[in-house]
């Protein structure tokens, strides 16, 4: 990385609580977190430390019970439901723990799902899709279904789809919990490759200590605290 | 939508359009992706598409049988007994009707025509009814249709009946020029019609004054009196003369009187039974079609949790479930209706018919839409409460 771009997610202060009255469970309590243009962050915690209730509250899934959320220095916190999936659309590319590709659709379609979301023709498309796929060397498995690829074809498809439309930010949740170790570092280093040339925002929650050294700055989050590396 | 994600979405959003083909392409490719959801889900649609349309083709085919009578004698109007709801049952009228009726204006003709039920004696000692219709109309092209065997013109002749050639077995082994008792007169068979099964016996048709003496009806009585309009002449305007000057009968069209045998047969016979095992099958593919698609999306459920988290919003995979139930139910329809179609020409008899009018074809299509967009109301409930963070867990 050059040096330290703009800051892309500002959360700060930001609380979460499940249920209400005496089912109540505070999953975030006071958490500040921010991520810069191009920096690559890991969020690592025990589980039922709130990460992944921080990385839903970050990627537009969830609403916080209070604090504010800025990405790109728009307010997203307290913003309705349905405002939701508009700011998910042109901010955030996802990478899941399983994948979560479409049975049904080749890969390239599958790429060029976010991409026809956001209103691309087909053909422009498909051509971008193709053209992600070859970036993450799967340009001979672009018309290959899911259940034909391996497990770490699958999470650069993944990937392929998160890059496409080049959204800002990237959210992906322990993107190497299914993969062998070899597979799961290959993949980490291709997603930070990618993310760092296209000048995106990556946090990864994850457990793998064996992919740590690949962050620019690692997280730790505990009890729904950050525990150290968030400062501002 | 805030400036922000316009400003980031840019002009990339080019039309909704796409949006909602790649709602379709993905709907379509997650139910031929299923194989067995999409068998078990056309299944539904195309039970409920036979049954439904087998039960509305014996209903048409019945109501067909008991007016084609009314369709094919030719008449304009029908002066009949007061309160007669269908052909069957009426009392006789006097023959001063028919002086009443030729007088009237606007008349061509007034005939009468008899009706009523007599016995055919069987060679084994037994006999069976028949319908016996006797007419003057045969001039006008009416009397006896659908003729197989013989000519409509051997009715000048005395004593001769046309019967139905499907019952030609049950009624003694009849042939040509046979001779018949019937109701205690002597008859020679002079034809055979096919087809011509109502709800009563099967019709038989002779000359109106050989009928009269086989039913006994007096010289001066007959059953209906039969009214054809001349060229030009208003027929609600006739009709509505000729029920001035018969204040005591029932004066009606043809198609008024077609309408009303239907809506009788519906109201106090048909209806009930057909409109039960329509309505039972109609509930039957709901059920399977609504629990096939719930069960679909239940599968996919974290595909739909994909789909959200990416930003597609609940309208938007409500359009893809509707096209999914669109597709479900044009392809249920059409195999559903082929089949049927099939089962009609397989089981078409004298006896039974099963009528599907070019109104049904078109009317299945849309309520076989309606029904699949209603039963996949439960798995869009189901879509509604995905949450999109589900996909993280």
């Amino acid at each position: 990385m050059s040096g330290p771009g703009e800051v892309t997610v500002d959360a700060r202060n930001v609380t979460k609580t499940y249920g209400t009255g005496a089912l109540a469970f505070q999953a975030l309590r006071g958490v500040d977190f921010f991520a810069r243009e191009g920096e690559f962050v890991m969020l690592n915690g025990p589980s039922g430390s709130g990460k992944t209730t921080l990385l839903s509250i970050l990627g537009c899934v969830l609403t916080p019970s209070g604090g504010s959320v800025k990405i790109w220095g728009e307010e997203i916190a307290g913003r309705k439901e349905r405002e939701l999936p508009a700011l998910r659309l042109a901010y955030i590319g996802f990478i899941f723990q399983g994948h979560n590709l479409l049975a049904s659709l080749e890969s390239r379609e599958n790429v060029a799902l976010p991409l026809r979301m956001r209103g691309w023709g087909t053909g422009a498309a498909m051509k971008e899709a193709d053209r992600l796929l070859e970036r993450v060397g799967l340009a001979d498995k672009r018309e290959r279904r899911p259940h034909e690829l391996s497990g770490g074809q699958k999470q650069r498809v993944a990937i392929a789809r998160a890059l496409a439309g080049a959204p800002p930010i990237i959210l992906a949740d322990e993107p190497t919990a299914s993969l062998d170790a070899e597979t799961g570092l290959g993949v980490t280093q291709l997603l930070k490759d990618l993310a760092v040339q296209g000048g995106h925002t990556v946090v990864v929650v994850t457990h793998d200590n064996r992919i740590f050294h690949l962050a620019d700055r690692i997280v730790n989050i505990e009890d729904g605290h950050i525990v150290n590396g968030s400062t501002h | 939508m805030s400036d922000g994600v316009k400003r980031r979405l840019g002009t990339a959003v080019r039309s909704r359009w796409g949006k909602n083909r790649l709602m379709a392409m993905v709907g379509i490719r997650m139910m031929f992706h299923d194989r067995a959801k999409l068998v078990g889900t056309l299944l539904g649609v195309i039970f409920a598409t036979v049954l439904v349309n087998q039960q509305l083709g014996v209903l048409m085919g019945l109501l067909f049988k008991n007016t084609m009578l009314v369709e094919n004698a030719g008449a304009d109007i029908w002066i009949v007994s007061p309160g007669l709801e269908s052909v069957i049952g009426g009392n006789r009228l006097s023959m001063y009707t028919l002086n009443q009726a030729r007088v009237a204006e606007g008349v061509a003709w007034a005939e009468p025509m008899a009706y009523g039920t007599a016995n055919v004696s069987l060679p084994n000692g037994g006999s069976e009814a028949v319908s016996l219709i006797g007419t003057r109309l045969t001039h006008y092209g009416a009397g006896p249709w659908n003729m197989v065997a013989g000519d409509v013109e051997a009715l000048e002749m005395p004593d001769t009946v046309i019967f139905e050639d499907s019952q030609r077995q049950k009624l003694g082994g009849l042939n040509l020029g046979s001779v018949r008792e019937l109701s205690g007169h002597r008859v020679v068979v002079g034809g055979f019609t096919w087809g011509l099964l109502p709800f009563a016996p099967s019709y038989a048709f002779t000359e109106f004054d050989t009928a009269r003496n086989i039913l006994r009806i007096p010289s001066d009585q007959t059953t209906f009196v039969l009214v054809g309009v001349a060229e030009g002449a208003d027929v609600n305007a006739v009709r509505d003369d000729l029920a001035r000057r018969l204040p005591e009968l029932r004066v009606i069209t043809r198609e008024d009187f077609r309408s009303s045998i239907v809506s009788y047969l519906i109201r106090a016979q048909l209806g009930i039974s057909f409109g039960t095992s329509t309505a039972f099958a109609v509930i039957v593919g709901f059920v399977i079609v609504a629990l096939s698609m719930f069960s679909a999306v239940v599968d996919n459920i974290r595909e739909f949790g994909t789909l959200k988290a990416m930003g597609a919003s609940n309208f938007d995979l409500a359009k893809l479930l509707l096209v999914q139930s669109i597709a479900y139910a044009v392809i249920g329809s059409i195999v559903g209706l082929f089949l049927v179609t099939r089962m009609s020409e397989g089981i078409r008899s004298a006896n039974l018919v099963l009528v599907l009018p070019w109104w049904m074809y078109a009317g299945t299509f849309g309520f076989m839409t309606v029904l699949c967009i209603v039963a996949s109301g439960l798995a869009l409930l189901r879509v509604r409460n995905v949450e999109p963070g589900m996909v993280f867990r």
